[in-house]
C-alpha cells in the first residue's frame, strides 16, 4: 500500500515511537481509558446483568429474558424488520457509491468535480432535517406528487410513514462515506493493469468484474460494515418518517426504556441488537486484519 | 454654530435629564420564571408585560426561561423551598406555570401562598370547569379538539360516532397521532377508552389500575380502534407526534384530525392552516385537557406585587388575549369574556374538561395501542 510505504520511508520515526514506546502509550492512554471506562465496562455490566436473577435466595443466571424476547412476537417482529430494512439500506448504499466512484475515478472535469461534491453533501446535513424535508418532499400532496401530476403521472402512493421512507432517507443519508471509501480503494487500482486488460482484448464488464471489482472487495465490504452500523441503531429517521409499527430497534428501546419504563427488557432489546452489529463489526474487523496481514 | 456656553448648560443638564428619566423607570422588578414554549414567552414579554406596566405604575417583571435547562422550574422551586427554610430572599416572585407538588415536601413546609378572593379579587371568576386549588392558580388551558375542512366537511361532527362514523365513510381521510408522541394522538385514543367504557372519565383513576381488569377496560377500546384501523389514513400510519398530524391537515391530505386548541388555534391565526379549517368540541363526552397552573411561593421577594400580577393575570382583558393570541382557554368563565369573543368560540367551549390518570393506565394505554392497535398483533 502506498501510504504504509510511505510510512515505511519516514522510518526514523516509526523507530523513535518505537524506542520511546512509553511515550506512544501515553498518547493513547485518554482515548483508550475512556473507550474502557465509559463504554466496554458499562456495557459489559449491562449484558451481564440481562442474565442476571435477583431473588431472595440469592442471584443465579438465566435466559428467561431472552426467550420472553423471543417468543413475543411483537418484539421478534421489530427485530426481523430491523436486520432485514437495514441490510437492503446498506446495499443500496454501497451499489449506488460504486457507480459514483467508479465515474469519479475515470472521469475528470468540471462535472465530475461537482457530482463529487454533491455526492459529499449529505455528510453535513443532520438526520432530523432530512427527515422533515422529505416529509414534505415525498408526502401526501409534496412537492414529488405534484411534479409527477404535472407530466400526467397520477395515482402516486407517498412512501411517508411506510417503510420506503425511512429507506430513502437512510440511502441518502448514508452515501457519502462509501463514496469516499471506495473511492479510496479505487485509487489503489492502477491505471496499467485495466490498460493491459484492455489490450488484451477485455471488454468493459469484464474489466469491472474481473479486475477492478477484486481489488476492492475489502473497501466494499467496510463501506458495507459502516453503512449497516449507522442504519441499525438509528432513531430520528425511522420515527420521523416510518410507520408505527414495526418499530427500528432503536425506536423499540428508546420506547420500552422511556415511555413503558422497562429497562430489564430494553436492556435485553440492546444485547441483541448488539450481538447483530458485532456480527458486521466482526466482519470490520477482519477485513482491515487481513489487509494489515496481507501487506507485511 | 454652538455656543459654548450653550453647550455648557446643555452638558449640565443632561444628568439631570436622565436622573428623571431612571426615576420614572424606577419600578419594582417582579421575577417571573417560565418552562413554557416559545409562544407563552413571547406572549409574556411582547403582551403581558406592557399591559401590565399600563395597568400597574409601580411595577414590572423580567421574565425568565427555564425551558430546557436542567429540572426547569423545579430547581427554582427548590431554590426557593432551600431558602424558606434559611429564611433569605428566594429571588422569585411567580410561576408562571408550575406544579407545587412536583417538589415533595414544599406543599407541607408551607411554601406556596393560597389565592383566594381576599388576596385575589378576580378568583370570583374563575371557570368552574377549573378544579378548585387555592395555591394552584388555573390561567389558561387547552384541549383537544376535532379539526376539520368546513370545504370538504359541511355538517361537522358532535358526537365521538360521528367522528368514526365519518372516518369509516371516506376512508383514508382521518388520522390521529401515535399516543406516545403527543397529547393530541394521546387524548383522542383516551376518548376512545371512553367511549368503550360508558363515557366515564372516573372509571379510570389512578388507584384504580389493576392489570386483569384494566386489561378488560382498554380492550373495549381497542375494538374501536382496531375497526376503525384500516379506514386511516395510509391504512393505519399514525404520524409520530402533534405537528406531523396538523402538518396533515395542512397539506390537505387529510380532512379530519384531532388537534390540541392552542396550536390549532394558533396555526389558523398564523395561516399555517388554510382558512377553511374550523375546530369543534364533542358535545357528548369532549376529549381530555387540562390548565396551566401559576403558583407563588409564600416567601416571594415581593408578596403584594406577585398577588397583583395574579390577579392581572385572571381579568377579563388578559384572558381575552390569552384566547387570542395563543389560542388558550380562559381561566375564568366564559361569561366573564366578551360576548362576541364567547360567540366566536361557541363550537369549542366545553361543559366538561376530562382527564386521564397518569401513570400505569397512561403506560397500559401506549403499549397496548401499538400492540393491539397499530400492529393488530396480541403481545404475550
Amino acid at each position: 500500500m502506498v501510504i504504509d510505504a510511505e510510512l515505511r520511508r519516514v522510518s526514523p520515526w516509526r523507530t523513535r515511537f518505537r524506542g520511546e514506546s512509553l511515550a506512544g502509550l501515553a498518547l493513547v492512554a485518554a482515548p483508550l481509558s475512556l473507550l474502557l471506562l465509559l463504554v466496554l465496562l458499562p456495557t459489559v455490566s449491562m449484558v451481564a446483568s440481562t442474565f442476571q436473577f435477583k431473588t431472595e435466595a440469592g442471584t443465579h443466571l438465566g435466559l428467561a429474558r431472552y426467550a420472553a424476547f423471543f417468543a413475543d412476537d411483537y418484539s421478534v417482529e421489530n427485530l426481523r424488520y430491523t436486520v432485514v430494512w437495514t441490510l437492503i439500506s446498506a446495499v443500496t448504499s454501497v451499489l449506488l457509491a460504486l457507480g459514483l466512484a467508479l465515474y469519479l475515478r475515470f472521469s475528470s472535469g468540471r462535472i465530475a468535480t461537482m457530482i463529487h461534491a454533491l455526492s459529499l453533501f449529505p455528510l453535513f446535513v443532520p438526520g432530523i432535517i432530512i427527515s422533515y424535508a422529505l416529509a414534505r418532499f415525498l408526502g401526501p400532496n409534496g412537492l414529488f406528487q405534484l411534479l409527477l401530476e404535472q407530466v400526467g403521472v397520477t395515482g402516486y402512493a407517498t412512501p411517508y410513514l411506510t417503510p420506503l421512507a425511512p429507506y430513502i432517507a437512510f440511502v441518502w443519508e448514508n452515501l457519502p462515506l462509501p463514496v469516499l471509501v471506495i473511492s479510496a480503494g479505487l485509487a489503489q487500482v492502477s491505471d496499467h493493469s485495466i490498460e493491459a486488460a484492455r489490450d488484451l482484448g477485455a471488454g468493459t464488464v469484464r474489466i469491472l468484474l474481473e479486475v477492478v471489482l477484486p481489488q476492492i472487495t475489502r473497501s466494499l465490504v467496510i463501506a458495507f460494515s459502516l453503512v449497516f452500523i449507522f442504519v441499525i441503531g438509528s432513531y430520528t429517521v425511522p420515527i420521523l418518517l416510518g410507520p408505527p409499527a414495526p418499530e427500528m430497534m432503536g425506536v423499540f428501546i428508546q420506547r420500552t426504556l422511556g415511555e413503558l419504563m422497562r429497562p430489564d427488557e430494553a436492556k435485553v432489546q440492546a444485547t441483541i441488537l448488539l450481538a447483530v452489529a458485532s456480527v458486521i463489526g466482526a466482519l470490520y474487523i477482519l477485513t482491515m486484519t487481513s489487509r494489515s496481514r496481507g501487506d507485511e | 454654530m454652538l455656543n459654548r456656553r450653550h453647550f455648557i448648560v446643555t452638558a449640565a443638564a443632561l444628568p439631570i435629564v436622565h436622573g428623571t428619566m431612571a426615576f420614572a423607570q424606577d419600578r419594582k422588578v417582579l421575577q417571573v420564571y417560565t418552562s413554557g414554549d416559545t409562544n407563552i414567552s413571547n406572549w409574556w414579554n411582547d403582551s403581558i408585560k406592557p399591559a401590565f406596566e399600563a395597568a400597574n405604575p409601580d411595577y414590572t417583571f423580567n421574565v425568565t426561561i427555564t425551558r430546557g435547562v436542567g429540572a426547569e422550574n423545579a430547581a427554582i422551586a427548590q431554590r426557593a423551598l432551600a431558602a424558606l427554610q434559611s429564611k433569605t430572599d428566594p429571588q422569585v416572585d411567580y410561576f408562571e406555570e408550575f406544579e407545587p407538588a412536583s417538589v415533595e415536601g414544599s406543599i407541607e413546609a408551607g411554601l406556596w401562598l393560597e389565592m383566594t378572593t381576599a388576596n385575589v379579587p378576580n378568583l370570583a371568576m374563575i371557570n368552574p370547569a377549573a378544579p378548585e386549588a387555592p395555591i394552584r392558580l388555573p390561567y389558561r388551558g387547552s384541549q383537544v379538539l376535532i379539526a376539520y375542512d368546513s370545504a370538504k366537511i359541511s355538517t361537522p361532527p358532535k358526537t365521538f360516532a360521528d367522528v368514526v362514523a365519518w372516518a369509516k365513510a371516506n376512508p383514508g381521510r382521518f388520522t390521529y397521532g401515535r399516543p406516545d408522541k403527543g397529547g393530541s394522538g394521546s387524548n383522542f385514543v383516551i376518548r376512545a377508552l371512553h367511549e368503550g367504557n360508558g363515557k366515564d372519565p372516573a372509571a379510570f383513576t389512578k388507584e384504580n389500575f389493576e392489570a386483569a381488569k384494566a386489561e378488560e377496560m382498554l380492550q373495549k377500546g381497542w375494538a374501536i380502534l382496531k375497526d376503525l384501523h384500516p379506514h386511516t389514513f395510509g391504512e393505519g400510519t399514525y404520524p409520530a407526534g402533534n405537528t406531523p398530524t396538523l402538518q396533515l391537515l395542512a397539506q390537505g391530505a387529510v380532512d379530519m384530525i384531532p388537534a390540541w386548541s392552542d396550536q390549532a388555534l394558533q396555526a389558523l391565526n398564523q395561516g399555517v392552516l388554510p382558512e377553511t379549517v374550523k375546530v369543534v368540541q364533542l358535545q357528548d363526552l369532549a376529549l381530555c385537557g387540562g390548565f396551566a397552573y401559576s403558583a407563588i411561593p409564600s416567601n416571594a421577594t415581593d408578596v403584594e406585587g406577585a398577588l397583583k400580577l395574579a390577579n392581572f393575570m385572571i381579568s377579563p382583558e388578559t384572558q381575552t388575549s390569552c384566547v387570542r393570541e395563543i389560542g388558550g382557554f380562559p381561566g375564568i368563565s366564559w361569561d366573564h369574556l366578551p360576548p362576541e369573543l364567547k360567540a366566536e368560540y361557541i363550537d369549542v367551549i366545553p361543559v366538561s374538561i376530562p382527564t386521564f390518570p397518569s401513570g400505569d393506565w397512561q403506560t397500559a394505554k401506549n403499549d397496548g395501542w401499538y400492540t393491539n392497535v397499530a400492529t393488530n398483533l396480541v403481545r404475550d
